[in-house]
């Protein structure tokens, strides 16, 4: 398939979308970790994540997906939200909660 | 090694900065960059604005990792 395609599918069929590098319980990059941290304090219990050192292609795709050149990347309802510089800034001021907020209701 | 002053300069060379500070041990960077460019943008808008500008360094592995802080001027007034 596609990986572009893939991707979009990925992002828009599941409500919060992490692509990092390693697992939540395992992550292989501070980074990652660190959003991994913030997500879960902003009380979000359920999430999918795409561990991108496994998937070569997706690693190089989800790139181009977000003209966006580094990971880890969030997607919340289909929407790029940010990596980890902006993830710490809207967790800082509590923006991300709140775009978080509806998403984590919902599950 | 990388020098961060480097980066400073491959980042301005791109992109008219009021100021700009990259700070790093040589792997991992942080970089503060104000620019009258980023009225208007998001954050989202404002990063890829700057990764535009390094993507061949972020390509080919030379440059691993850049933390980025995006200003305003009249942001980065408020926040100094």
């Amino acid at each position: 398939m596609d990986v572009q395609k893939h991707i979009h599918e990925t992002v828009t069929g599941n409500p919060i979308v992490l692509y990092m590098k390693g697992t939540p319980q395992f992550p292989q990059c501070g980074f990652s970790a660190k959003v991994i941290q913030m997500l879960k304090a902003s009380g979000v219990t359920s999430l999918v994540t795409v561990n991108i050192l496994e998937e070569p292609e997706v690693r190089q795709g989800i790139k181009e997906y977000a003209n966006w050149p580094t990971i880890p990347q969030l997607y919340v309802n289909g929407e790029f939200v940010g990596g980890c510089d902006i993830l710490t800034e809207m967790y800082a001021s509590g923006e991300l909660e709140k775009v978080l907020e509806p998403v984590v209701k919902a599950a | 090694m990388l020098d961060p002053k480097l980066i400073e300069t491959w980042i301005a060379a791109g992109l008219p900065c009021e100021h700009i500070a990259v700070a790093g041990d040589g792997h991992h960077f942080e970089a503060v960059i104000v620019s009258a460019e980023f009225e208007g943008m998001n954050r989202v808008k404002r990063q890829q604005r700057v990764y535009q500008i390094i993507k061949d360094k972020l390509d080919s592995g030379e440059l691993h990792a850049l933390s980025m802080r995006t200003l305003t001027p009249a942001e980065w007034a408020v926040a100094r």
